[in-house]
């Protein structure tokens, strides 16, 4: 676990008073952890403890949604896929799963991705609220 | 998380090793007790 944080990020620790960042980011409980991109900004949190199990696919999922949000589909594709993949029991794959589909659909224009990633959390995932959110792409 | 990681304690430190490193940050907000 160390050695996936010390390799993966930049791990960034403070207090939960921590005065003005604790404000500024509206850290309300513990442990609050936010992926940051380089300039700073906020692009995935968690809240409460988090098992190695849990954390792992979690800070994975954090790293491509920053990629996802700058627009780096490429980068966020690969990630997801090894959330699906290396992680498919943790409660980060059917997000995964709903965001892999629309970085395909981002970097392809085409719609199946966005109907495979539907068809995969209903077979795999019908109970996620990811699987409410994809409903729509079954009419795709 | 583990004693064993190198923890920045200044956010602008961290940005600096994210843009130089293309890493994330994690910032993680914890209660010392």
């Amino acid at each position: 676990m160390s050695s996936f944080i010390s390799e993966s990020v930049v791990p960034l620790r403070l207090p939960y008073d921590h005065k003005p960042l604790s404000e500024q980011f509206q850290v309300k409980w513990t442990p609050t952890l936010i992926t940051l991109d380089a300039d700073g900004k906020e692009h995935h949190r968690t809240v409460g403890f988090l098992p190695p199990e849990e954390l792992i696919p979690s800070l994975l999922l954090g790293r491509a949604k920053l990629d996802f949000d700058l627009d780096n589909f490429e980068s966020s594709i690969k990630i997801l896929e090894k959330i699906v993949s290396d992680h498919s029991k943790s409660d980060s794959a059917p997000e995964a799963i709903y965001l892999l589909g629309v970085s395909r659909y981002k970097s392809t224009h085409e719609a199946k991705p966005l109907k495979d990633a539907y068809e995969k959390l209903q077979a795999e995932y019908p109970d996620s609220e990811w699987t409410k959110r994809a409903y729509p792409y079954r009419l795709l | 998380m583990g004693n064993s990681i190198k923890w920045e304690t200044e956010l602008n430190a961290a940005l600096a090793r994210a843009k130089s490193e293309q890493k994330p940050v994690l910032m993680d907000f914890f209660n010392p007790g």
